[in-house]
């Protein structure tokens, strides 16, 4: 078996976790599954495309490319303002769909089917205003550089690693160091004795929100820079992100990384194993399992 | 003339809109009272109490604490305004640790001001101060009621409503909770109290309403209420008087 497996599952399940995380915040505080999780991942790449895209117009000097990576200062720009319209975005679906049916104490199946809706017309918009031709952010060929034991990565393969420790690290330390974060999980235990407590419960909402948004559009921006873009890019990971949040315990944010690195590196170990065709069936057996097995995940609290 | 603490007028509140379990209460309580809301499994006393905390939806009618209107205010902005409610279950956060539940709770406070807060807190409930990096889960029930208590006071509030506090505690526990809010009540703080316990709540309290139905049906001076054999076999459980005995 070439270990090279593990570099690639490493780098995948960095993405997978990262949007786990949000999968798991937004399942943990607003109790339900959002199935439009996903499409947040694809709207933050596309919106960096598009930045990026519209600052390389204004100047071709921040398209070249930094140092060993493959883009310029344009993404590190674009991606900058893309998590804040990601964000926005996400804010907005809450404003016009979720908020509302909450507002009416509309059952979580509703709000499931809702975000159902909501991934479906996300994602045609999104094939409508770019198409699905894939894109990418820069045309530069990257040649993997040896690491160690045998593994290569590209160097924007280990910025990307190290994007997504630094990014578990400060929502890590948001939650257990921040009153927002304590807030948070305040909320995911029990929404009514928050109230009681003094912690406006609507605003921790908007915050969980953007939050989950900014770490899908980072997630999203990983994915497009090291596949490519295109407009089923979050939905083809749905199901793995769905199993990386199961499986590192709802609620638990290490978890979900965590999680997200084991069903990254399983299903590396899959390609090599059994083939390529069988990767997406490994997210399915790991959510099944974790169900079945441990439905608190490895982190969860029990019900 | 002092107005009242907490005041209601007609308070018509329940978790439907088209069925009120409290139909039309009125309470005063006076500043420094301990007040005891006694009834039946069923009363809605624990509806009432958590209407005046925000968590149940209020139909009509006014909640007042001290002057102001509180009615419409939210459920989060209470605390701040020096109303605190203790829920009967589930009234600490099991998975953060005695200091988190009280830095949570000190967040509704200036930041300059949370540390010494949470420390005078740690002085009143030294037990609370040698557990403090202990997940809050883990505590016992006495010590669980204690930290509660402890979230709420945070904020110095003139009004702490509790909803049955010695549910589920042993004896000496629940001697060891009345005594608390006794001091508690010494110091100043008005105190509403919802209790099953009638002879340990009578003990302590200075007034007593007691509902049933959703309505008040009776009210009076705590010792006249253990002493009324009538008021004690039709609404309070027992045949005998009870006899007052302090905790």
């Amino acid at each position: 078996m070439n270990p090279q497996f593990l570099m690639d599952g490493l780098i995948a399940g960095a993405m997978i976790g990262l949007g786990a995380i949000g999968v798991t915040l937004t399942y943990s505080i607003l109790r339900f599954a959002n199935f439009a999780h996903g499409e947040l991942l694809s709207w933050g790449a596309y919106l960096a495309l598009a930045v990026t895209s519209g600052l390389g117009l204004l100047s071709t000097t921040l398209t070249k490319p930094l140092g060993p990576f493959s883009f310029g200062w344009s993404l590190p720009l674009s991606a900058t303002l893309a998590i804040i319209l990601t964000g926005a975005l996400a804010l907005a679906i809450d404003a016009i769909l979720f908020g509302r049916l909450r507002a009416r104490g509309s059952a979580v199946i509703i709000l499931v089917m809702a975000s159902f809706g909501a991934s479906l017309a996300l994602r045609s918009l999104l094939e409508f205003i770019f198409t699905s031709k894939p894109a990418y952010y820069t045309k530069a060929l990257q040649i993997a550089v040896p690491i160690a034991g045998g593994l290569r990565a590209t160097p924007d393969q280990l910025l990307s690693l190290g994007i997504s420790l630094v990014a578990v690290i400060a929502i890590h330390l948001l939650m257990t160091r921040t009153d927002i974060g304590r807030s948070m999980r305040a909320v995911s235990e029990n929404p009514a004795l928050s109230g009681i407590a003094g912690v406006d419960v609507r605003r921790v909402i908007l915050v969980v929100w953007f939050v989950g948004a900014a770490l899908a559009c980072i997630a999203g921006i990983m994915t497009g820079l090291l596949v490519q873009i295109r407009p089923y890019l979050g939905h083809d990971l749905l199901l793995a992100l769905f199993a990386a949040a199961i499986l590192g315990g709802i609620g638990s944010v290490p978890g979900a990384m965590l999680a997200g690195l084991i069903v990254g590196l399983s299903e590396a170990a899959a390609v090599q194993l059994v083939g390529a065709e069988w990767r997406a069936a490994v997210s399915f057996v790991i959510l099944v399992a974790v169900l079945l097995l441990r439905p608190r995940g490895l982190f969860g609290r029990m019900a | 003339m002092t107005a009242p603490a907490l005041r209601t007028q007609a308070l018509v509140a329940g978790y439907e809109p088209d069925l009120p379990i409290v139909r039309g209460v009125d309470i005063s309580v006076a500043p420094g009272e301990l007040l005891v809301l006694l009834g039946p499994n069923g009363a809605g006393k624990s509806t009432f109490v958590k209407a005046i905390a925000g968590v149940v939806p209020v139909h009509s009618g006014v909640i007042f604490l001290g002057e102001r209107d509180i009615t419409r205010i939210a459920t989060h902005r209470k605390i701040s305004q020096g109303l605190a409610f203790v829920p009967q279950t589930e009234n600490i956060f099991a998975t953060l640790t005695i200091h988190e539940n009280l830095q949570l709770a000190a967040a509704v406070l200036p930041k300059h001001i949370r540390a010494d807060k949470i420390a005078a807190l740690y002085r009143r409930f030294p037990d609370l101060a040698t557990k403090s990096s202990r997940l809050a889960g883990t505590l016992s029930g006495g010590q669980r009621q204690m930290l509660a208590v402890a979230r709420a006071l945070i904020v110095d509030p003139p009004v702490l409503i509790l909803d049955e506090p010695s549910a589920g505690l042993s004896p000496k526990i629940v001697a060891e909770v009345f005594a608390m809010l006794k001091e508690i009540n010494a110091s100043g703080v008005t105190v509403v109290l919802v209790e099953q316990n009638v002879k340990a709540a009578l003990a302590i309290a200075s007034r007593a309403v007691i509902l049933v139905e959703g309505m008040i049906r009776h009210e009076g001076e705590a010792s006249s209420l253990l002493g009324d054999p009538l008021i004690a076999r039709l609404y309070l459980g027992t045949s005998q008087p009870h006899e007052v005995s302090q905790p």
